[in-house]
């Protein structure tokens, strides 16, 4: 079993059940959150003397506590066909070991998980509604594992968007994100309610390890046809370029929703992704 | 018939039947054996000119390659064909004495130190063979009867040849009519604008028979040759222009006879009397400054193999398929062991 990923919800989450995030709701025995007056509080075991004795107007003042509440943790996986990219290490493979990390760390402390696959619509059958049993949530972890990417477009989440409205979410995005550029927008505009962490499945063998000189037939995944190139370190740089503007326009979207992409590259490190969840 | 069909229509193929397979020239357009690396997206990949342009090239060359092998097992080769030219020249029509006389020297002698009047003859017409380049050439032969040697052509080799084959012993009389009319048959039915020489290489003459007299006038009314006579005179024997001393008739002087025929023709005509070897040089020399004239002839081009063309573009077309077999990039090369299992088996512990 891999190492947890430890995640900050960006937001005080509220709602019925107990958990171990930060909530706006008080009660129970958490973190001080402040006082307010007995009359408006009238719970004897919490009041606090210090401040109630320091208070010129004999007002009683009781200790309120936050709530620690639990919260939902969905996993979005594009399952377009260029998911279906093998270099250095294979998309799926990558993408199940993630959604195995989330589902095992979530479901450890009371959270729940959720996932959806799409492509152009929602495959249901590779989907699991938010559910806090630990089995069903690491079974639909291991199903994406052996999905196999077919579809054309990544259309589906923007109906995986309209599925998960209402209470906000921590939101995994999980993609290469080789979606034309409004489909890009509509998905962010779409999931804005929610706290969306980008994770861009990324590979260093379609950027990096680029070859300097040689012929290569490039055939697109998503059935875009077949190209010849010749690579050359001058088409080369300009690839990287271009690669590298992509990448930005995606983390200035990513930015504008509050986080900045994981690039999630050759290999699955719950380390990486913890420490990018808490810092930044 | 457009001039494109005409072009077609010059080719042709040993096993045109195979031709049917053309069409798979096509195929290196759909697939190409190279190996494909998948990508997520041809989006990522910047456009580049150059690269389009090498994969033009590249399925150019695979159609190249499969129509070349696909052309060179049916066999292409290019008709022979008749290629009408105009130089400087004339066809020239020879007819050769071959009768016995012909083996003597110009004194009447058994040839020993002195050439014989046909090994003269041989030498110097031999010469005059091959100094122009354009210069059709016919030779017949008559003794008896009248010997085609080489029908017009331009091939001066076959002529020289047939020129060095008349010094061979020669054969009995002097039948002059018939030689004339097979000489006369040699100048093709072709066009008007030849200069047309008839070259009468004798060293005596015949009485020709009146009704072939007739016929022979309406040949040469119709092929208008200027006639040349080389009369290799024999010293002693009577020429052109004697008169016999007794009654003038055709028997007793053939050769004034003759002459006075020739004339009679209506087509320019000269005799030369040459009495040895460099007077028939000299004969000769003049003959062939008069005779300049443009003249149309023919040159045959004879049927080109064009298998190896078809195959060196093949070959040509493959050259350029390997080069950029060799020159493939591996997207997905072995690299060193990914260090992520062992990252992994540390975390476990």
């Amino acid at each position: 079993m891999s190492a947890d990923i430890i995640y900050l919800p960006r937001w005080r989450a509220r709602g019925p059940r107990a958990g171990a995030h930060r909530a706006r709701d008080t009660g129970g025995l958490g973190t001080f959150k402040d006082q307010v007056s007995f009359l408006r509080l009238p719970d004897a075991r919490r009041i606090d003397l210090r401040a109630t004795l320091r208070d010129p107007f004999d007002g009683v003042h009781v200790r309120r506590f936050e709530a620690r509440m639990a919260v939902e943790v969905w996993a979005l996986v594009d399952l377009s066909a260029s998911m279906r990219f093998r270099g250095a290490a294979d998309r799926m493979t990558l993408v199940g070991a993630l959604c195995q990390g989330l589902a095992a760390s979530t479901t450890r402390i009371g959270d729940s998980f959720g996932l959806i696959a799409c492509d152009a619509f929602i495959r249901e059958e590779l989907s699991l509604i938010a559910t806090r049993r630990r089995a069903s949530a690491a079974a639909a972890a291991a199903r994406i594992a052996g999905a196999r990417p077919a579809g054309r477009s990544a259309a589906g989440l923007l109906a995986a968007a309209a599925r998960i409205a209402g209470q906000p979410k921590l939101v995994f995005l999980i993609s290469d994100f080789r979606w034309p550029e409004p489909l890009m927008e509509q998905v962010f505009a779409a999931l804005s309610f929610h706290d969306v962490v980008p994770v861009i499945v990324a590979d260093s063998r379609e950027t990096g390890d680029l070859p300097e000189w040689g012929l290569l037939e490039l055939e697109d995944l998503e059935g875009a046809g077949t190209r010849l190139v010749l690579m050359r370190p001058s088409l080369r740089g300009r690839w990287l370029v271009q690669e590298g503007e992509r990448m930005a326009r995606l983390a200035r979207l990513a930015r504008r929703n509050g986080r900045e992409p994981f690039r999630l590259a050759d290999r699955f490190d719950p380390d990486a992704l913890s420490r990018h969840l808490l810092g930044a | 018939m457009s001039p494109l069909l005409g072009l077609i229509g010059r080719y042709g193929a040993e096993r045109p039947g195979l031709l049917w397979l053309l069409p798979l020239a096509l195929l290196p357009l759909l697939a190409a054996p190279r190996r494909r690396t998948p990508l997520p997206s041809l989006a990522a990949v910047p456009t580049d000119p150059l690269s389009r342009g090498l994969a033009a090239l590249l399925g150019a060359a695979g159609c190249l390659a499969v129509a070349g092998l696909v052309v060179g097992i049916a066999g292409p080769y290019r008709e022979g064909a008749e290629v009408k030219r105009t130089g400087i020249g004339a066809e020239i029509s020879m007819l050769i004495d071959r009768s016995g006389s012909m083996n003597e020297t110009f004194a009447g002698r058994q040839p020993s130190a002195e050439e014989s009047k046909a090994a003269a003859s041989r030498r110097i017409l031999g010469e005059f063979v091959g100094s122009r380049a354009h210069d059709l050439f016919a030779v017949t032969g008559f003794s008896t009867a009248p010997m085609l040697v080489l029908p017009m052509t331009d091939r001066h080799d076959a002529v020289r040849a047939a020129i060095r084959a008349i010094d061979r012993p020669g054969l009995d009389y002097t039948n002059v009519g018939r030689g004339l009319a097979m000489a006369l048959a040699q100048f093709g039915s072709g066009t008007g604008h030849a200069s047309r020489v008839l070259l009468l290489v004798s060293d005596g003459a015949a009485v020709i028979d009146p009704r072939v007299q007739d016929s022979l006038r309406a040949a040469f009314a119709k092929m208008r040759p200027n006639l040349y006579w080389l009369f290799l005179r024999t010293k002693g024997s009577p020429g052109i222009a004697d008169r016999p001393a007794g009654e003038d008739t055709p028997q007793a002087a053939p050769e004034r006879h003759l002459d006075l025929f020739f004339r009679s023709l209506g087509v320019p005509y000269r005799a030369f009397e040459p009495e040895g070897p460099e007077a028939v040089s000299a004969a000769i020399r003049q003959i062939e400054g008069l005779e300049r004239d443009p003249i149309p002839y023919i040159e045959r081009r004879p049927r080109r193999d064009l298998t190896g063309a078809a195959y060196a573009a093949a070959l040509l077309g493959l050259v350029i398929l390997i080069v950029g077999k060799l020159a493939e990039a591996d997207l997905r090369r072995p690299q060193a062991p990914a260090a992520a299992p062992a990252a992994e088996r540390r975390i476990a512990a």
